[in-house]
């Protein structure tokens, strides 16, 4: 069976890929750090990554606070901080991708397409479904959306 | 008729007989403002001549006004109780019903004639009733009308509170209490759902904070953003289907624990409804929160700018570089346009009172983030040496500006000004990505 790294801040999606996605084994990671030990440790065919990480704690989360202040939100730690957690899964994946796992990666959230279109220019195999619904989360990973 | 033979035959008689006339015609075929006007002025020039009264009810009587139409009956019959058309006036106001009739019996069988006076001040009263009438009638379709589509797209000032408030009820309750079990629920529906579905539905649906609560909550949100009288259930058929179906979900728990086959598809329909709305939401916010900056946008907020300044703003150069493409950006317009005036207004103004040569110069780019979102960059320069703080130039209407930009996640930032200029002042916004945001 085919090994899937859930990578989210809560266990709502892990929960979901457990009842929904048994032709998987289900695997878990709540931070980029756990990520990457997860996937040096055992590896896995695809990632499936919230986006959101509004429940985990500041020094978890990627990405430099102050760097990202001065940079988009004119000095604003607050901002900053509070972006970088609302961005965050794409923020695990670029951590990833620069670690050298290339994986397929599926986020849930609707994507522009404009974004999308970046996204996969960035990262490579990245794809996305608008809602937890198990068959196009199959379909997305299998490549044949 | 009698009584139309007694009329003086002056101008302004004959001016008010026509509009008089013309007024019940209008009233007759519901153009019930347009028929105010012209009893209105009708009676401003003339009392009625008593024979109108009888077409003036049944007009009345046509669009339903009921009580007006049995008033003017019996007036006309006060003035003519036996000629023409007497007998079908009084057929006529019999049925309109017996709550009407008796007023028959009230009016004196021959009257002496009403003074002019009278008349007058009688049709002013049944052309303000009217009005009423068509007021009032106007303000329900109002009310009636007022989605919260149209009410944003009405109220400017209020799309980022809706905006905001339809985030929440998309997020915290359509996305993970509602779209996350539709699988579920046609799993369960084609008795094809493997154990653990059920347990997953149920947790979702009526774990936690009771549906019902969770949803009047944001319902009660809106109504505290948006004032009282804005009621989404009674204005938007959008909401009221979707507060069907939190009520059919809500009450469907213990069918469905019994495994009802009914009550699988009452969730299913359900269900619909429900992403219906959030599909609605997720459009109407789209829409709400883009506005395109391109070259006709920044020729607007600089002939707007230099108009305001007059004199203070006459630089030796002003260079706006052409937008590659139009460039949706996460802004509403009215706060794109006031903060861009701002930081052009300042710039001019600053460099008009400097060195020469005065050069004002506006471009604009976009940089791709890690995030996969992109960054507009619209940075305004000027050749005034006098040294602004690096995140905060003091400026006429920066609270707003500051509020406005924060609203998006925007900001406003300085930095050098590079070859031959003296600083640039960079508002920084997130660019809007979806497939019409740029289309519109």
């Amino acid at each position: 069976m085919k090994r899937l790294l859930v990578i989210e801040d809560g266990d709502e999606y892990v929960e979901f890929a457990r009842v929904f996605l048994r032709d998987f084994v289900i695997a878990a990671a709540q931070s980029a750090a756990a990520a990457l030990a997860a996937l040096g440790e055992n590896g896995a065919d695809a990632l499936l990554i919230d986006l959101r990480f509004d429940r985990a704690p500041a020094e978890a989360l990627v990405g430099d606070v102050g760097a990202t202040a001065a940079r988009l939100f004119a000095g604003d730690e607050l901002r900053a901080r509070r972006y970088l957690a609302d961005q965050q899964g794409t923020l695990i994946l670029a951590a990833l991708r620069s670690a050298g796992f290339e994986q397929p990666a599926l986020f849930v959230h609707d994507f522009p397409p404009r974004r999308m279109a970046n996204l996969q220019k960035l990262y490579g195999a990245v794809d996305a479904v608008p809602s937890l619904d198990a068959g196009a989360i199959r379909r997305a990973l299998a490549g044949t959306r | 008729m009698g009584c139309a033979a007694d009329r003086p035959a002056d101008d302004a008689r004959v001016r008010a007989d026509a509009d008089y006339r013309r007024g019940i015609a209008l009233l007759a075929a519901g153009k019930t403002a347009a028929a105010r006007e012209a009893l209105r002025a009708a009676a401003a020039a003339a009392p009625i001549d008593p024979a109108l009264y009888l077409p003036l009810a049944r007009a009345c009587r046509d669009r339903l006004l009921v009580e007006r139409a049995a008033e003017f009956y019996r007036k006309f019959l006060s003035a003519a109780p036996t000629g023409a058309g007497a007998e079908a006036a009084r057929a006529e106001l019999a049925a309109l019903g017996d709550d009407v009739a008796p007023l028959l019996d009230e009016a004196p069988p021959s009257p002496p004639r009403w003074p002019a006076l009278t008349l007058v001040a009688l049709v002013a009263l049944a052309a303000a009733l009217l009005s009423t009438v068509a007021a009032l009638a106007w303000a329900r379709h109002r009310q009636r009308g007022r989605t919260l589509a149209e009410l944003a797209a009405r109220n400017p000032e209020l799309q980022p509170a809706i905006a905001y408030l339809v985030g929440c009820l998309r997020h915290e309750l359509l996305k993970h209490r509602i779209l996350a079990i539709g699988e579920a629920a046609r799993a369960l529906a084609s008795g094809a759902a493997q154990s653990g579905e059920r347990q997953f539905l149920l947790a979702r649906l009526y774990g936690g904070e009771p549906l019902r609560l969770a949803w009047a909550g944001h319902l009660g949100a809106f109504m505290r953003a948006l004032g009282p009288r804005f009621n989404l259930l009674r204005h938007d058929p959008l909401f009221r289907d979707a507060d069907r179906a939190v009520a059919t979900i809500a009450t469907t728990e213990r069918a469905l624990r019994r495994d009802e086959p009914d009550a699988w598809a009452q969730l299913a329909r359900a269900h619909a409804r429900l992403t219906t709305l959030d599909e609605a939401l997720g459009a109407l916010t789209m829409r709400l929160q883009n506005t395109v900056i391109d070259d006709a946008l920044l020729a607007d907020v600089v002939a707007e700018t230099q108009r305001e300044l007059g004199p203070r703003a006459a630089v030796d150069e002003l260079a706006v570089a052409a937008v590659p493409s139009g460039i949706a950006v996460e802004m509403y317009r009215l706060d794109l346009v006031l903060v861009l005036k701002n930081v052009v207004r300042n710039a001019l103004a600053a460099a008009a009172a400097g060195p020469a040569p005065r050069r004002v110069a506006i471009d604009v780019d976009v940089a791709v983030e890690p995030t996969g979102e992109e960054i507009v960059r619209v940075r305004v320069r000027d050749t005034n040496p006098t040294a602004l703080p690096a995140t905060a130039p003091s400026t006429r209407g920066l609270g707003l500006v500051t509020t406005a930009l924060l609203r998006v996640d925007g900001s406003l930032v300085v930095e050098a000004g590079g070859d031959g200029w003296a600083k640039a002042v960079v508002v920084r916004l997130f660019r809007a990505l979806s497939a019409t945001a740029e289309a519109a």
